[in-house]
């Protein structure tokens, strides 16, 4: 064999490595473009699926009620801009919107102060039965409210705080202080521990250690169990429905069925209603969606 | 020491004697469950009327949607924030409240008006001798029927007397290709008048009195299987709108004033719901509207002129202050309720206001009651609370067939004895 | 100061500082979640209307009489299928969708939020929209497939489909939460393992059966928790878009205690219900624990 041939055949193997090495490089490439132009399709017809309701009810909310029968998932012929107006003009929307934030802000509120104090005591004190009491709160984690719901009605009447914001509140703080404690006493524990040896040195309290120290070095945990306890007691429905009974005190999700129940014939009208309602979560989710998400994957993965 | 001491004292007598004057400010509360416009608006008038009468005294209303209204009430009876004047529809509900010491009887102001009265709607609001409440109105259940729709059927309404005539009647109309019947299912009550009536026409007026005392083992007597069969038969002709199972009332009163059915058992306050909650907003004028009672079983014990309906009053519960006697005695002065017979909001309980109603057809129904044969209060509110909603579920299950007729009937005389 | 004067007064402010910071959490815990519990139990076995104190007496006759219903056995069993079909369907959906969404592709972010967003919404509030979208009137459900030449479709006004569209809206709701559990865990897997295997010849199939899968497992698990919790405590839902009919067949343990305990004042028939309630979910945190988290 002359050295000519060989290079010759060689030549074209690798000719024909190289081509069909490329070839397959293309077809993988075909196949890449062929998935991706699947995975985009999927993609769309779910995320269709998932807003089609919202985009209905959006849109329904400016058709009248015939219109909703015949012309179910297009524009309006005519928007009727005046069913959203008249809600947003009256006393009845922004009061129960009102009435959502007073909730949802006293439960944060309390949530943080009672957990993160708890929480706390639990990370860094050594006390007699702090790993009883700290089991003791965790078992919260697994009670439903809706389990103890009656008798908590009865507790909540004997305090005299039936049809009261308390009423509502102080048994939201009680069910989320389990997650909120855990939460906070795990993140607690891993601010570095030389902080509170050197701080203890100094002279400090563990009280003025916390107040300065752990708490504006924990703003992302807090945040978390902030927004937790937030849009618990925001879309919350079971409890306000137990405790209150005066349509003036009513959070947003009784005032949304008490409408329904006022103009169940007029589903134009409940839908508007419906969408101004669920307005400021969607809002608030837009606003804050990367802290929401990365704050509960984190929770859930530490957790 | 001595001027911290004064200055405190005045200070402390300054402030109670301005909760004094606060103190001396009565709210009396009243809640309901009415929806129709023209009434509410009367009764604020009355409420504003009253106010300027007595500058001391708010009277303020709470509406709660009708399902709300049952669903509520027992737990606003309870807490300290109790309404005083509450909305009834008298009967075993009404008593069981009394028996749980929640209501207590008419003071004096109040007790004047009862003499005013209609005695059978008086009567209503009577246990054991005393006066717990005043009635507002009465009204009857009979079927409305579109005219124009019977006229396309070639039916006649004033030919249904019995029970064949009208599934006859039925059959007539669906073969014409229109929905004989709405009826607002999804609710429950409103299908336990087919029950209740049928019950009444096999059993005669006194079915439920005398089931309550266990003559023919109670609520399995055959009056009650036998009512569950008829209404069986009514339902093999698929005679309802589709999906009756979930519509709610009100949206069937608005479906019978769109024209879409040719007839409803339903209560005289039909007559405002329909044109309220049609689409239209106006609902079938007058004139396209009748009435015929219901039908009677042949062969069985019950009248044409033995009706269903309701004695609807206000209740005084045991906190309310005495301002809630006056006011309820001002209430029922007669310009207020003439002019709700004019308006055509209700037939008045009130005596001689029936005279001033306009409305034909309603005239109609105030003629009928006064010549009724008996009145018996609607089942699920006759019953009391619990065996009122088993009857509701039991007339529903039946009539779509979930549960036989005997069942039915057991299921009712179950939940009674569990009451007992 | 001395070090043992040093830690004696670090106890004796550990003491102050948590007699001041534990007990109103752990007061607020007690008064309002392991009392009421408690009493749920006691309750159960009065026959009591809530007025007053209870003074009836009767034993388990509230037990039976919930084992004799067959509206309370089929919310039971309902509670089951839910779970049932929440695993069934959501985690595979989510799965999926995070594998299509887990690496930072085009327009990645906004369908994870697309998703994402049900979730947000409160659970009334997606019971009464979907009770729009399968209104046989007005929905755009029954609408669409008039439009296609069918009759009119009352989801909503039978027992088999209205439980349909209840799992529709649990799923709707919740697939993207447990999406957003997973896209976290797959981004937590090491990419070495992925190339190594590419190395070893291992297909996509078995990378994901053997990698993905087993890395997944906490996240899964979580789910599963999730999941199973969540559907046992369904009420929000249910009652805008069913209430619990047609005729009781699509009620869930927490609409029956509403229906037949709180509504008709019934304290002790319906604390019997939150006490079976309560067991089945201890049942399942014991179960949980031992065997889903034997490794933790």
């Amino acid at each position: 064999m002359s050295d000519l041939s060989l290079n010759g055949r060689g030549a074209s193997v690798v000719k024909w490595a190289k081509r069909s090495e490329a070839g397959a490089q293309r077809s993988r490439g075909t196949q890449a473009r062929a998935f991706a132009v699947w995975r985009l399709a999927i993609l769309i017809i779910v995320a269709g699926i998932v807003l089609l309701p919202l985009a209905a009810t959006f849109l329904g909310g400016f058709k009248d009620l015939g219109e909703l029968r015949t012309n179910p998932l297009g524009l309006p012929h005519v928007w009727l801009w005046r069913n959203y107006w008249n809600i947003l003009a009256s006393l009845r929307y922004w009061r129960v919107l009102g009435n959502s934030l007073l909730f949802a802000s006293l439960t944060v509120v309390l949530t943080l102060a009672l957990g993160a104090t708890a929480a706390f005591a639990f990370a860094h004190l050594k006390f007699f039965g702090r790993r009883f009491l700290f089991n003791y709160l965790i078992l919260g984690l697994m009670f439903p409210a809706a389990a103890a719901i009656l008798p908590l009605f009865i507790r909540v009447r004997q305090l005299g705080l039936v049809d009261t914001p308390w009423g509502v509140i102080l048994p939201q703080v009680a069910f989320g202080l389990a997650m909120g404690v855990l939460l906070m006493r795990n993140a607690f524990r891993q601010l570095p521990g030389e902080l509170l040896d050197a701080a203890m040195v100094d002279g400090c309290g563990y009280m003025r250690y916390f107040v300065h120290v752990t708490l504006p070095l924990s703003r992302p945990i807090l945040s978390t169990v902030g927004i937790i306890a937030f849009v618990g007691s925001w879309n919350n429905y079971l409890v306000p429905l137990i405790m209150l009974n005066s349509t003036s005190l009513y959070p947003w999700p009784l005032g949304l069925m008490d409408y329904q129940g006022e103009y169940s014939t007029a589903w134009q009208l409940v839908l508007a209603f419906i969408t101004l309602t669920i307005l400021p979560a969607i809002l608030m989710f837009v606003l804050a969606q990367r802290y929401i998400v990365e704050g509960l994957t984190a929770g859930a993965v530490k957790g | 020491m001595l001027k911290a001491m004064i200055g405190t004292v005045s200070l402390a007598a300054m402030l109670l004697a301005t909760t004094a004057v606060v103190q001396a400010h009565t709210v009396i509360k009243i809640v309901h469950e009415e929806t129709n416009p023209t009434e509410v608006a009367l009764w604020k008038r009355i409420a504003a009327d009253y106010e300027k009468l007595h500058p001391d005294v708010t009277v303020t209303y709470q509406y709660l949607e009708n399902e709300a209204y049952k669903a509520k009430l027992p737990t606003m009876l309870q807490s300290s924030d109790r309404p005083d004047i509450i909305w009834s529809w008298g009967g075993g509900v009404m008593r069981a409240q009394i028996d749980a010491g929640y209501l207590r009887p008419l003071g004096a102001a109040a007790q004047a008006v009862v003499p005013n009265m209609i005695p059978a709607d008086a009567a209503a609001y009577k246990v054991d001798g005393k006066y717990y409440g005043l009635p507002i109105l009465h009204s009857e259940v009979c079927f409305f029927y579109n005219k124009e729709l019977f006229a396309k059927a070639g039916v006649d309404a004033n030919q249904i007397k019995t029970w064949s005539e009208f599934l006859a009647a039925v059959k007539k109309i669906k073969a014409a290709g229109i929905t004989p019947i709405t009826v607002g299912a999804g609710e429950k009550w409103p299908m336990h008048f087919y029950w209740a009536y049928l019950a009444m026409r096999e059993g005669g007026a006194r079915v439920i009195d005398e089931a309550r005392a266990g003559k023919d083992g109670g609520f399995v007597a055959p009056a009650f299987v036998e009512a569950g069969q008829r209404l069986q038969e009514l339902a093999a002709l698929h005679p309802f709108q589709p999906g009756y199972v979930g519509t709610l009332a009100l949206q069937a009163a608005g479906q019978f004033g769109d024209g879409r059915a040719a007839m409803q058992l339903m209560g005289n306050w039909l007559l405002n719901t329909q044109a309220g909650n049609a689409a239209n907003g106006k609902g079938l004028p007058d004139s396209n509207i009748g009435i015929f009672g219901f039908p009677v079983v042949a062969g069985a014990p019950g009248k044409a002129t033995d009706e269903l309906g309701g004695v609807n009053g206000w209740l005084v519960t045991k906190t309310a202050p005495a301002a809630a006697d006056d006011f309820l005695a001002f209430f029922f002065q007669p310009k207020y309720q003439q002019q709700a017979a004019v308006e055509g909001d209700y037939i008045p309980a009130l005596a001689g206001t029936s005279a001033f109603i306009k409305d034909p057809i309603i005239r109609q129904i105030a003629i009928s009651l006064e010549h009724a044969t008996a009145l018996q209060i609607f089942f699920d509110q006759a019953l009391g609370p619990s065996v009122g909603r088993v009857v509701n579920d039991v007339s529903v299950a039946v009539a779509a067939g979930q549960m036989g007729a005997k069942a039915g009937a057991e299921a009712v005389q179950q939940a009674w004895e569990d009451e007992q | 100061m001395g070090l043992v004067q040093q830690a004696a007064r670090r106890d004796h402010g550990a003491l102050v500082t948590a007699l001041v910071f534990v007990p109103p959490a752990i007061l607020l815990f007690t008064i309002f979640v392991i009392l009421p519990l408690g009493q749920a139990a006691w309750f159960s076995l009065f026959k009591w209307n809530g007025l007053g104190w209870p003074h009836d007496f009767i034993g388990l006759r509230n037990y039976l009489r919930l084992w004799q219903s067959g509206s309370f056995r089929t919310a039971f069993g309902n509670n089951l299928l839910i779970i049932l079909f929440s695993i069934v369907v959501q985690l595979p959906l989510g799965l999926g969708m995070a594998l299509l969404l887990a690496r930072r592709a085009w327009g990645a972010v906004a369908f994870r939020l697309i998703f994402f967003l049900p979730y947000v919404l409160a659970d009334v509030a997606a019971g009464l929209i979907f009770r729009f979208v399968f209104d046989g009137n007005y929905g755009p459900v029954s609408s669409l497939i008039q439009a296609m030449g069918g009759s009119p479709l009352f989801m909503l006004a039978s027992p088999s489909l209205a439980f349909t569209a209840i799992i529709i809206v649990v799923v709707w709701k919740y697939f993207g939460f447990h999406m957003m559990l997973y896209i976290a865990g797959l981004q937590g897997i090491d990419r070495q393992l992925y190339e190594a295997a590419e190395i070893d010849g291992a297909n996509a199939l078995q990378r994901f059966r053997s990698i993905t899968l087993p890395q997944l497992a906490p996240m899964l698990k979580l789910s599963v928790f999730f999941s199973v919790i969540g559907a046992l405590q369904l009420f929000d839902m249910v009652i805008p878009l069913t209430g619990g009919g047609p005729f009781e067949k699509t009620n869930t343990m927490v609409t029956f205690m509403y229906s037949f305990g709180i509504t008709r004042m019934r304290v002790g028939y319906g604390s019997a219900v939150g006490v079976v309630l309560f067991l089945v979910c201890v049942i399942f945190a014991l179960f949980y624990r031992r065997i889903l988290m034997r490794d933790e």
